[in-house]
């Protein structure tokens, strides 16, 4: 991987030249929260921000998207163009990185592309920024605290410097262009070695590092917890919108007013919600709240790991922070945890 | 990343005009989510529920690129109501036409059910992984279908018919509510006096004309004689049938994985990627719909 360090100074210099031929998102301060949004202007980004609201995911496959228009009497579609604007997202943190690789996995990857996100991916440059874990960080037990790929840059935070890891051609190409960058030198790599280890001692000794996950699922697929995990879901989905990985949706036609041309569309969907499994003749395949959260902890603890050797959880803690009834994958860690120790039984 | 074809990387279209250069292939892969019109060729009723519907792709490359296997299915369109996946039900040896078996029992499938010969819809398929047709051959085969379940397996039974000498004996247990109920009857009882094919019909509710089965297709299976070491189970039905079924077939010894089954499940995409219709770990749209039991035992919630 290609380095050079900048100067902290020099970061606003880079905004801006990446505003000239790019919307740029990044995180701001809304009130107690931290959000993406767009900025155009280098002060409105709050890069030291703890963990935003919700994911960036947004800017990749929007909570609604057409995919193309009809005319619904001759029952043909139409030409239509979905135009996609050259973004950046400014200022991700490693998880969210490690998520954006998970959704090219689920949906530009495999036997099918997804024209929409795969369009979307290839138009939006991503630029990383080292973090803190806060108290419900657990993204190094799901492989997601460092990144290797799937950003332009990526910015490490080593005290008046950045480190800047530089992978795309485009992206080096702002930098050198906007910004004084030079070789690292000695003292450059130490304090990065030490960042490295502030922030791997920094994680939340309570949240439990347990082993054999996926399997440990299978074995207590059954188990009275999950009735009470899942029994408590009040089938608000907000778990599924703020999570950078759940990546489930619907497909709906809308009719303009009086007239026989409309869009179809597709719009976020989660498995929390009641009818997700429902089929023609009434029978559903996951009618109860247990069913619905032990699947979707399934499917990111278990089922994407099978498929593609990692986890559908980069452990950002959002989720934590947006279930109303305290259900969230440390919770399945915990109980991993307190099973078969001591005198539990 | 990955370029969408017949598009720059910074824009997506639906491909209204696919450029000539497209081969049929390229048109069906390049925005899969995009349905192609079809015209419908013939309508026959076969139930008081259920049609029989024929299709022509229009486009030419389109239609020429669309070859499935049995067991495989398409989403349908009808724009402004909505998208629906069903099976083919026609053999891929019927090459030029689509033929589908559709229950009216919701918005789209009541409104497909009120058109005409001429109409068109949309089709994108064919999706999904069907019965394993090149392991079945040489191999006596086991059909047990339940109700609409007899739609994706007779795209198998007709393909057999197709290559007949390429398998041997074939069974069918078919049951349905009433004699009414039953379709494809007259098709299948043209076969019946042959040798090497047993048709076995059974209904919950008999009329005073009725001479076949009664109760469910369990009972007529545990009767049958059946050489495990070369028999393949194609099991379709209601989601309560098919434990029961494949049991019996376990009594009979029949391997796991030449137990086959087509499951059903809520669709949106068809292409692995809406995650609507998850099983366990798997996608039933890609990884199945057609599963053998081995497989079947290995997803969390699939029987
Ligand atoms: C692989 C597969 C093969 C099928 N093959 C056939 C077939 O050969 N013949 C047939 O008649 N039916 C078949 N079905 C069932 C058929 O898809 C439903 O009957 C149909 O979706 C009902 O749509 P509707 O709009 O009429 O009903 P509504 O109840 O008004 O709408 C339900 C909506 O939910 C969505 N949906 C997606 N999948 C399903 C599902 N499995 N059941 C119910 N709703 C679903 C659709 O968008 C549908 O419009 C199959 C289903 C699957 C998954
Ligand atoms: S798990 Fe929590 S956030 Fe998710 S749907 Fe249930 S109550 Fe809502
Ligand atoms: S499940 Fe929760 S912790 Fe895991 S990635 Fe999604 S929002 Fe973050
Ligand atoms: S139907 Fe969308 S993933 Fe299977």
């Amino acid at each position: 991987m290609l380095y050079r360090v900048m100067d902290k100074s020099q970061l606003p210099a880079l905004v801006r030249g990446f505003m000239e031929s790019y919307e740029v998102v990044a995180p701001v301060k809304r009130g107690e929260r931290y959000v993406f949004d767009t900025v155009d202007s280098p002060d409105q980004i709050a890069l030291d921000y703890p963990q935003t609201a919700s994911s960036a995911k947004k800017y990749l496959f929007p909570p609604v998207e057409a995919m193309m228009r009809f005319d619904a009497r001759a029952n043909l579609v139409q030409d239509f163009v979905q135009e996609v604007k050259p973004r950046v997202i400014f200022g991700a943190h490693a998880c969210d990185i490690s998520g954006f690789n998970r959704l090219d996995l689920a949906l530009a990857q495999g036997k099918y592309t997804d024209p929409y996100y795969a369009a979307r991916r290839a138009a939006t440059l991503v630029v990383g920024i080292s973090c803190m874990p806060t108290d419900t960080c657990f993204c190094q037990l799901m492989g997601a605290d460092e990144v290797q790929f799937g950003y332009d840059l990526f910015l490490y935070d080593i005290g008046d410097k950045y480190l800047v890891s530089m992978s795309s051609v485009e992206a080096t190409n702002i930098l050198e262009a906007c910004c004084e960058i030079a070789e690292a030198t000695d003292d450059d790599r130490r304090a990065f070695r030490l960042a490295t280890r502030r922030h791997q001692a920094a994680f939340n000794p309570d949240i439990p590092h347990v082993e054999d996950v996926p399997m440990l699922m299978d074995v207590f697929h059954f188990d009275p917890f999950w009735d009470e995990l899942g029994g408590r879901c009040l089938s608000c989905s907000a778990c599924a919108s703020v999570c950078p990985t759940c990546y489930c949706f619907d497909i709906r036609d809308v009719l303009q007013e009086d007239s026989d041309a409309g869009v179809r569309e597709r719009t976020w969907d989660a498995c929390t919600s009641p009818d997700f499994a429902l089929v023609a003749g009434g029978h559903n395949f996951r009618p109860t709240g247990r069913d619905r959260v032990r699947h979707r902890m399934y499917h990111k603890l278990n089922g994407f790991m099978v498929n593609h050797d990692r986890m559908l959880c980069t452990g950002c803690g959002r989720c934590v922070a947006a279930c109303k009834a305290d259900i969230d994958p440390i919770q399945v860690l915990r109980f991993f945890d307190e099973k078969g120790a001591r005198d539990d039984r | 990343m990955t370029d969408s074809v017949g598009a720059s990387p910074l824009a997506v279209r639906a491909l209204t005009e696919a450029p000539h250069v497209m081969t049929g292939q390229e048109m069906l892969m390049g925005n899969a989510y995009r349905p192609w019109p079809a015209r419908i060729t013939s309508i026959r009723e076969l139930t008081a529920h259920e049609k029989l519907f024929e299709f022509r792709l229009t486009d030419e490359r389109v239609r020429e690129a669309f070859v499935h296997e049995p067991g495989q299915f398409v989403e349908l369109s009808l724009f402004g109501v909505g998208e629906v996946p069903i099976s083919i039900t026609s053999s891929p040896t019927k090459q030029g036409f689509i033929e589908l078996c559709v229950r009216r029992t919701g918005t789209v499938t009541e409104q497909l059910h009120r058109m005409q010969c001429g109409d068109i819809v949309g089709l994108r398929g064919p999706f999904g992984r069907g019965f394993p047709v090149e392991q079945m051959r040489g191999n006596d085969i086991l059909v047990v279908a339940g109700g609409l379940g007899i739609a994706p397996v007779r795209s198998l039974i007709n393909y057999i018919h197709d290559n007949r000498s390429d398998f041997g004996k074939v069974t069918i247990v078919y049951g349905s509510r009433t004699p009414a109920d039953i379709m494809f009857r007259d098709q299948f009882e043209m076969w019946r006096h042959r040798k090497d094919f047993d048709l076995i019909l059974t209904v919950d509710e008999p009329d005073d004309t009725w001479d076949g089965e009664v109760g469910v297709v369990t009972e007529p299976m545990k009767k049958l004689d059946i050489n495990p070491a070369n028999t393949f189970g194609a099991v379709c039905g209601p989601p309560v049938m098919y434990r029961f079924v494949v049991e019996v077939m376990r009594e009979k010894n029949i391997s796991y994985d030449h137990i086959y089954m087509s499951f059903e499940r809520h669709m949106k995409c068809g292409m692995g990627k809406c995650g609507h219709c998850q099983i366990g770990h798997q996608y039933c749209c890609i990884d199945g719909p057609v599963f053998n039991y081995w497989e079947a035992k290995n997803i969390q919630g699939s029987m």
